[in-house]
């Protein structure tokens, strides 16, 4: 089960959610333990980091101008009601039945509007992490006491390094063989964890050529902090050549291993993903 | 006075067994901040600094969360705060079970006792204070340590819980309405009903991991149909609202400052009850999966509890409107317990404002487990819960004592402090969100952070001599402050109507309130 | 030990007299000892010091609670069946988790029960269900009398109750030592782990009330029952028995 691709954030849809995420909890999340990645109609690529930092931008926009408004006004209260003689006490009135209410239900509207705005917001953003371009790399991810192993629908498999073509999306489905990993890519804002028995996947964008740090986001173990590899974007040209090497390199039988593997990843016996 | 020494260790009586808590908890603030330290000395450099072997540092690590959440603020606010205050505010002479007390007040110290094994054993736990399986069903750490620690300060703090919902329902003086106990009392009684329901839920959950380990269940092992991800549902559903059990005590303690201090009402009393309180004991048994935003779950609930967790701020936001509001038209003065409790107002604020990015699912995709969530959290309970903690200690010290404390002292610990942790802790959302891991021993593949790293060090140093000069100055003052009054605040609040200290029985003869008499009612005199 | 309780005391303390007990102290430590001998026995593998220690563990336990309760029985102040409900909230809550962490799994699962599983027989639990129900109906009864003043026959349901507690410990018993011996253990697959871990979660909730039952009985046998006790003690079992329908209805036939 998925979050249905429709047009994100509607409030209507959004307070729904939080009902139901409220109520049918336990039950509910039993029930929907098997999700698959939607697939963004191809041709359609809206790129997640860059989308990140827009939505942190205009979030940390949004909660400055909140604290700065809460931290003005108690600034000025504590200035201007300063005691000034000694054994002097306070002269605020009780309120009216009416402002009780009023102070009660009017920021909470005020509050309930921004949540709703940011809610939607990263909603929308949610929805482009996990709909996967139609037009994608796959590549699978066993992750492991400590390093990264990468295997690429053909059958070739890499330790640590993940080298990819420019330009085009790559999606990884992820697993591990012991411990809780995750697959951390700061320069392309994303992360998810791996574990045993559940495959869990995640996508990014690489545009162009370079070097980009992973390293493992979920504590793991002894050498945590040393569990880090890197992405490298290649030109799609070089990158078809190294992969046509790696190919012929793979003896047949590998290859024939690997396409059953493939299947299994797909549909894993046990439990389901 | 005559001291009898197993009259205080083996005492029954509330406020004893208060100062017993404030005296473990404090104690166990320091191991915890001398843990922090080494971590810092050992972040200081990039690679090996001061042990060349990760797990050290990973028991530190583990030693510090789980120290400074279970042993000093819960302990601290629910065990010290909620004891010496909750019976001498509505009027008892002690709480129903005075054994049940102890009995909890010595489970709390068999608990310390456990996590701080963690520095002698051989193979001591290395599970980071979550202790997600299945590391810590396969380290060769020791997690029954673990799992009984939390067991034990658990069930220290239900007992505990039964008791005083037990006292406030059929203790309180004669006239006192509900509608008029402090607002402190709420909110303590809110994060009670909150461990009531959640400390069961971690309990079973460190119990299971221990079973996994030890008695070859096969809760969370998928290779026999059991599922990792059923203990981090399990431990959030626990330690999510564990955050209220801090945050709603210590906002109730700042409640008490600041009215005081301000000599004023309490702005909107009925919604900080309703509204705020019981927002918050409602909505957050609902949010837990904002800590599993990257860990696997199914898409709808993320997006469910995103909702959830943004919705929190409209509780937590009317009780700052109301902190804000009691300002007003007060007639303020500064003193430390004040500078504390102020500290608290405005450095909450970023601390709640950090959450909410990390409330957005998509953010969190890149903000999760790392640095900026450790930032985010230590605003809330490292700067917020330990300053409200420190500002109610300075505030009830002539209660407890019928001695003053040193107020320059006082302030220059306190300045001190409040610069050290916002370089300390603002740097580190900084960093988090260029990319900065959490629970790294060496952050080699990111050698860009070394400068920020020492930086942190240096505030680390800065807020540690701050806290030290803090504890001095109570340890000094108890000894040989000066005499202090029974009402030097010129506090409404029944507890001061005693005198300092309070003797055994609390009152020489039991007071009753008027209907209409509040603890905040200052124009009236 | 002083037995004082509410007495208040006059001004200022001065040579006031404090109230204490030592047996909260030594019940805790006592749980440290066993916490500790957990540790050696799984963790270090040093068998003679972990039993050294268990033997401690539980007699300070159980002088702890001795101790405790010929301290305080009969100075009670009315306040415990109150607090018992708070108890009970905190208690079910184990039950929900376990329960909660059960459908989680089970329905994620592709198919249910896991391999391995054999059929387990479902006579006995219907049974055991009519006598833990029916026990709860004879408790309610001896209250009622004993709230009449009838301490004799509350005596005789009381004791009906205790046989009836003790019943279905014995048929549970029986029916994990048949499973066992069939080659179906708490290690066998993940129904194994939560089928024993909730029985027997359950079964030590069974024990502890009998055991509340047994703290009282001494007096109870003397004629001298308060009704207070046995009120929040009665409460307990209810609690326990209201339990099991979760626990026999998901586990056994769900
Ligand atoms: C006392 C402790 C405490 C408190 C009070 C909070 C409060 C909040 N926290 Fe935090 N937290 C705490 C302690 C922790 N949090 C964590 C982690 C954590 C994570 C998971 C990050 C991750 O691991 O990926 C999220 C999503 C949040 C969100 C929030 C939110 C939304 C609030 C809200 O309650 C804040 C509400 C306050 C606000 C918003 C400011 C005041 C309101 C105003 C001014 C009204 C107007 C505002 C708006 C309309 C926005 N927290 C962790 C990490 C645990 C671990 O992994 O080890 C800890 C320990
Ligand atoms: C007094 C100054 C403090 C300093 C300098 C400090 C410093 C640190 C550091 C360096 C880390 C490790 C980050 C990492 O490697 O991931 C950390 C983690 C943590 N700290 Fe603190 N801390 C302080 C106080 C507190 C207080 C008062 C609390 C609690 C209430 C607290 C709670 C935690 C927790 C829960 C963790 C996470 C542990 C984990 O990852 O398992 N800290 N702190
Ligand atoms: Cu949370």
């Amino acid at each position: 089960m998925h979050t249905e691709n429709t047009a994100p954030g509607g409030r209507v849809s959004a307070t729904a959610a939080a009902w139901a995420g409220g109520c049918a909890a336990w039950l509910a999340a039993a029930s929907a333990l098997a999700y698959e990645p939607a697939s963004a109609a191809p041709g359609r690529i809206n790129d997640p980091a860059a989308g990140w930092d827009h939505l942190w931008h205009e979030v940390i926009v949004d909660i400055t101008i909140i604290g700065v408004i809460f931290a003005l006004v108690m600034a000025w209260f504590l200035w201007r009601y300063r005691a000034r003689k000694p054994g002097e006490v306070g002269t605020q009135s009780k309120l009216s039945p009416a402002a009780v209410i009023g102070w009660a239900v009017i920021p909470t509207f005020i509050f309930m509007a921004d949540d709703f705005y940011l809610a939607a917001n990263g909603w929308k953003l949610w929805n482009d992490y996990r709909d996967v371009p139609a037009d994608r790399m796959e590549v699978k991810l066993e992750s492991g006491m400590y390093s990264w192993d990468y295997t690429y629908a053909n059958g070739v498999r890499t330790q640590n390094v993940l080298r990819v073509p420019a330009g085009k999306p790559v999606m990884l489905r992820m697993t591990s063989r012991d411990t809780l990993h995750s697959h951390f890519i700061p320069d392309f804002r994303v992360k998810e964890d791996s574990m045993p028995g559940r495959v869990t996947y995640l996508w990014f964008y690489p545009k162009a050529p370079g070097e980009h740090v992973v390293s493992c986001a979920e504590y793991c173990g002894v050498m945590h902090s040393y569990m880090a590899g890197k992405i490298i974007v290649m030109p799609e040209g070089e990158f078809k050549t190294w992969l046509d090497q790696e190919v012929a390199k793979l003896a047949p039988a590998d290859k024939a291993v690997d396409k059953s593997a493939e299947k299994t990843a797909d549909k894993p016996a046990n439990p389901p993903v | 006075m005559s001291f009898n020494i197993k009259e205080w260790i083996f005492t029954t009586d509330h406020k004893r067994v208060g100062v017993l808590y404030l005296i473990g908890s404090i104690a166990a603030f320091g191991v915890a901040g001398i843990a922090a330290m080494l971590m810092r000395i050992e972040l200081s450099t990039l690679g090996p600094t001061i042990t060349t072997n990760p797990t050290q540092y990973n028991v530190w690590l583990y030693a510090h969360g789980a120290v400074m959440i279970l042993g000093f603020q819960i302990p601290a606010l629910t065990g010290f705060f909620a004891n010496y205050c909750i019976p001498l505010m509505i009027g008892a002479k002690d709480v129903a079970f005075p054994r049940v007390n102890a009995l909890s007040v010595w489970l709390f110290y068999v608990g310390i006792i456990l996590a701080l094994l963690t520095f002698v054993v051989p193979d001591p736990p290395d599970v980071m204070w979550t202790g997600y399986p299945p590391y810590s069903t396969i380290t060769t750490g020791n997690t029954a340590l673990y799992s009984f620690t939390v067991l034990v300060l658990g069930f220290a703090s239900i007992i505990g819980g039964v008791n005083f919902l037990t006292t406030v329902a059929y203790m309180r003086a004669p006239g006192l309405k509900w509608s008029n106990l402090n607002i402190f009392v709420w909110c303590t009684l809110g994060a009670f009903v909150l461990q009531l329901i959640f400390v069961p839920v971690l309990g079973t959950a460190v119990t299971l991991i221990s079973f996994d380990k030890y008695l070859g269940t096969h809760f969370f092992d998928p290779s026999r149909g059991g599922d990792v991800l059923t203990y981090q549902n399990l431990f959030w559903f626990y330690s999510h609202p564990a955050v209220y059990v801090i945050f709603l005590p210590f906002i109730g303690v700042v409640y008490e400052i600041v009215a005081t201090f301000a000599k004023n009402r309490v702005f909107n009393h009925k919604v900080v009850l309703w509204g705020g309180i019981g927002g918050i004991v409602i909505l957050s048994g609902e949010v837990w999966v904002h800590h599993l935003y990257v860990s696997g779950m199914a898409d709808w609930i993320r997006i469910g509890q995103m909702v959830t967790t943004l919705l929190i701020s409209i509780p937590v936001g009317l009780l700052v409107i109301s902190l804000a509001g009691t300002l007003y038209k007060g007639s303020i003065t500064f003193e430390t317990p004040m500078l504390y409790a102020l500290g608290v107002l405005f450095l909450f604020l970023i601390g709640g404002l950090t959450g909410i990015p990390l409330a957005l699912t998509s953010l969190t995709l890149h903000l999760s487990d790392t640095y900026y969530v450790v930032g985010h959290f230590h605003y809330v309970m490292a700067v917020a819960g330990t300053f409200a903690i420190f500002g109610g200690v300075y505030y009830w010290f002539p209660k407890i004592t019928g001695r003053m404390y040193n107020e320059r002292w006082g302030k220059i610990g306190f300045w001190l402090t409040f610069v050290g942790v916002n370089i300390v802790f603002w740097i580190m959302m900084t960093v988090g969100v260029k990319g900065m891991p959490r629970r790294y021993y060496d952050y080699s593949a990111f050698p860009q952070f070394e400068s920020a790293h020492q930086w942190m060090t240096l505030g680390a140093a800065i807020l540690g001599v701050g806290f030290l000069i803090a504890v001095a100055n109570w340890i000094i003052g108890a000894m040989k402050g000066a005499p202090a009054g029974d009402n030097p605040w010129r506090s409404q609040s029944l507890e001061w109507t005693t005198v300092s200290p309070p003797p055994h029985g609390n009152w020489p003869s039991p007071p009753s309130v008027d209907p209409d008499w509040t603890p905040y009612s200052y124009e009236r005199r | 030990m002083s037995h004082e309780v509410g007495a208040v005391h006059g001004d200022h303390g001065h040579g006031a007299h404090w109230e204490w007990s030592m047996w909260p102290a030594v019940a805790s430590l006592g749980i440290l000892a066993l916490a500790l001998a957990f540790s050696f026995h799984f963790v270090y593998h040093q068998s003679f010091t972990a039993v050294i220690t268990l033997g401690i563990g539980v007699v300070m336990v159980l002088a702890g609670v001795a101790g405790w309760t010929s301290e305080a029985m009969g100075h009670g102040e009315g306040l415990s069946f109150g607090a018992m409900g708070w108890f009970i909230l905190a208690e079910a809550m184990i039950f929900v988790s376990f329960l909660g962490s059960y459908w989680f799994l089970r329905l994620g699962a592709p198919f249910w029960p896991p391999e391995n599983t054999p059929e387990i027989p479902k006579v006995l639990p219907i049974i055991m269900t009519f006598v833990l129900v029916g026990s709860s109906f004879t408790m309610h009864h001896a209250e009622a009398l004993l709230h009449q003043g009838n301490q004799a026959g509350f005596r005789t349901w009381l004791i009906i109750t205790l046989a009836m507690g003790a019943a279905f410990l014995g048929m549970s018993a029986y029916e994990w030592n048949h499973l066992i011996h069939g080659g179906f253990s708490i290690s066998t697959n993940v129904y194994g782990t939560f089928f024993f871990s909730i029985t027997g979660f359950h079964g030590g909730h069974v024990i502890v009330g009998l055991s509340i039952f047994l703290a009282g009985l001494p007096s109870a046998l003397r004629g001298q029952a308060e009704p207070g006790f046995w009120r929040t003690a009665g409460l307990y079992w209810h609690f326990v028995d209201i339990i099991w329908f979760f626990v026999v209805s998901q586990i056994y036939f769900w």
